[in-house]
């Protein structure tokens, strides 16, 4: 497969006269194939919407090596443009144009066809809306502008920044139905997105990024797969004796309330057959595969604590090729007490 | 050429543009209006009346001309309501620039020749305000509501879209100027062919009001390029008046009284207020408060003029510096 977008060793730092300096994206690293959907996580101030900027030319990188369709960005962006729609982070615009003059007025500076305005209008429901003034829309509306707007261009890749935010369940479900029928036609998907289901059951890939650093990336399945402890959920008559039967048969048990929890289960027969030699019959046996939200909680160290209120900068630090060196000084004391 | 038309487009269809145009359309009326009700066409009599008057003034200065000589020839001694300069050339008739004329005693008539210049003074001030912030809000609006990101999203080349953006302003605003100031001094003109006098219309008053039109036209450009490139340079509509507000009330004001209580020589050179009135109207004049000291001889003429050149300079000058910090920030600024 052709690589679509490829970073390597993107570093930005930002300077404030109050605030001193921040590296928001350091050495981070991201490869997306043609027709992939890619869904792109991190943190609050992981630096993924600075990642986004970079590539589409609206921040300076301070280093690093990105490329857009083939064509070196930012310098030669302009070749491709034509071909990449995007949205980043939350959709702005003039609040007095109607829906339909947003899309029309960028119809006609992009050189786009404008009937295209009333295709993409209808495609992201506002067909019936899109002669309102954009100020009177909720922030669901103009998500749908948003995208609205980054689909007007027919594009062959499409960069989407938190496109759920703000919609409703519907708006979600519409949104990823139009995500897996654009994919179904070939256009290829970067979605960062904070909706973590979503994004597991929209994307076939996944990048993590944590402190400007990519932490995670490959296929969903694969990534998910790499944190599988073949754990099983078993609920059956005498809890206590059965934890003592599997426990001889060397697996790993944890006690709960109401159930057990075995671990290192590669045959979940072993289980089922242990206990009904022994007379225990199991009344419910469940894999539990681990989901992205916890494994990207796992690999961000951003797992919340009953006690202590997360900072937003709390977050994993990880090494600059790509394994954890380090938590934050918070966890590190949890750990340590 | 699209990149163009959508910014025409997005210009035309702001609404600030439009209710400053409406503005322009009601100050436009109203002072039409009032002039045409205020003025009435001179009768044979009115007429004659004031060429009267205009002859009995030019005699009267001719007369107090022809006393100055004779008073410095000592051929006969001053009256007490004689004014007698050190040079009777300043009370000669011959070396003014305007002599009386009939349109001055006529009272209730508009006469065209008098009163087109001031009119078109005050177009050329609404139209200068009127330039510099829709310039302003023009970029500080795309650029606070993040119409420019969109934009660029589109067209990632931040230099060609902001110098598109500064040309369609301009443009716009040149063809409305001059529609708008043509049309309203025909609109006087006709009002002064109906109801009042068009006055002594020959090739020099069309050739003078046709040069302070053109630099008029000029200001306002230079005017609206100011209220883009200071929008540009502090990302909001806001940060162009305040540095234009900043300026009047700190330096236009204060730092002028602390000059005159300084006395430093001529502080209107430090003004651009002064270079504005020197380019609009050919040539300014201002006070040299150091020029007569020590001169007890009499008469001393103090005033000194600055020509339309150095306010040129200086007015395309300070633009073309703001322009290009302006487009150099926009070129490296991280849009967030």
């Amino acid at each position: 497969m052709s690589a679509v977008i490829e970073i390597d060793g993107l570093r930005k730092t930002f300077h404030t006269l109050r605030q001193g300096r921040r590296v928001a994206v350091d050495g981070f690293d991201l490869l997306v194939e043609a027709g992939q959907i890619h869904g792109f996580l991190g943190p609050n101030g992981s630096g993924k919407t600075t990642t986004l900027r970079a590539l589409l030319g609206l921040v300076r990188a301070d280093g690093g090596r990105m490329s857009v369709l083939g064509a070196p960005a930012p310098a030669r962006l302009s070749e491709v443009a034509g071909r990449v729609g995007a949205i980043v982070e939350s959709p702005q615009f003039f609040g007095n144009f109607t829906a339909h003059r947003t899309l029309r007025l960028l119809a006609l500076a992009g050189g786009v066809p404008t009937s295209r305005v009333d295709e993409v209008l209808e495609q992201v429901g506002l067909r019936d809306r899109g002669d309102e003034r954009v100020k009177g829309y909720s922030l669901g509306m103009k998500q749908r502008l948003a995208v609205a707007s980054a689909l007007l261009k027919s594009p062959e890749l499409l960069i989407l920044d938190e496109p759920a935010n703000g919609l409703d369940p519907a708006g979600i479900r519409e949104m990823r139905d139009l995500m897996r029928s654009l994919a179904a036609t070939g256009v290829t998907v970067l979605l960062s997105s904070h909706i973590l289901a979503e994004i597991q059951l929209i994307c076939d890939h996944v990048t993590i990024i944590s402190r400007g650093r990519r932490v995670a990336a490959g296929r969903v399945d694969e990534v998910l797969a790499g944190f599988d402890q073949h754990e099983f959920q078993v609920r059956v008559a005498e809890p206590e004796r059965a934890a003592e039967l599997l426990r001889g048969r060397g697996l790993s048990v944890t006690d709960h309330p109401d159930h057990l929890v075995v671990a290192g289960v590669d045959e979940p027969e072993l289980i089922t057959r242990t206990l009904g030699e022994q007379g225990l019959w199991v009344r419910e046996l469940v894999p539990l595969r681990p989901d992205l939200e916890s494994v990207f909680l796992e690999l961000t160290g951003t797992m919340p604590h009953p006690t202590v209120p997360r900072q937003v900068d709390d977050s994993a630090l990880p090494a600059p090729d790509g394994a954890l060196i380090e938590l934050n000084a918070r966890e590190n004391r949890e750990v340590d007490a | 050429m699209n990149l163009v038309r959508a910014e025409v487009e997005r210009l035309s269809a702001r609404r600030f543009v439009q209710l400053m145009v409406v503005l322009l359309l009601l100050a436009f009326a109203v002072t039409a209006a009032t002039t045409l009700a205020g003025s009435h066409r001179p009768t044979v009599a009115e007429k004659s009346n004031a060429q009267a008057q205009a002859a009995a003034q030019l005699r009267s200065m001719e007369e107090a001309h022809d006393r100055c000589l004779r008073i410095k020839a000592g051929e006969i001694s001053p009256e007490e309501s004689d004014y007698v300069p050190a040079d009777c050339l300043e009370i000669d008739p011959a070396q003014m620039e305007r002599l009386p004329v009939a349109s001055d005693f006529l009272n209730g008539v508009f006469t065209f020749s008098a009163e087109a210049r001031p009119l078109l003074y005050f177009l050329i001030a609404f139209l200068v305000l009127f330039g510099f912030l829709v310039g302003a809000s023009y970029i500080g609006a795309d650029l606070n509501s993040g119409g420019v990101v969109n934009l660029l999203l589109w067209r990632p080349r931040r230099l060609a879209v902001l110098g598109t953006k500064l040309g369609t302003l301009l443009g716009a605003l040149l063809v409305l100027s001059a529609v708008a100031s043509a049309a309203y001094l025909a609109a006087f003109w006709l009002i002064a062919e109906r109801a009042g006098m068009p006055g002594r219309l020959d090739g020099e008053f069309w050739r003078s009001l046709g040069a302070t039109y053109g630099r008029g036209l000029v200001l306002v450009l230079l005017g609206a390029t100011l209220g883009f490139a200071l929008a540009t340079l502090g990302r909001h509509t806001a940060a162009a008046l305040g540095t234009v507000a900043a300026y009047l009330v700190v330096w236009e004001g204060g730092a002028r009284v602390v000059l005159q209580i300084l006395d430093a020589a001529r502080p209107d050179r430090w003004m651009i207020s002064s270079y504005v009135a020197a380019w609009l109207t050919g040539e300014a004049g201002f006070w040299d408060n150091h020029a007569c000291r020590g001169d007890t001889a009499g008469f001393c003429d103090g005033f000194y003029t600055m020509s339309w050149r150095p306010g040129l300079v200086v007015l395309l000058g300070l633009t073309a510096v703001l322009v290009v910090a302006a487009f150099t920030a926009f070129r490296r600024r991280d849009l967030i």
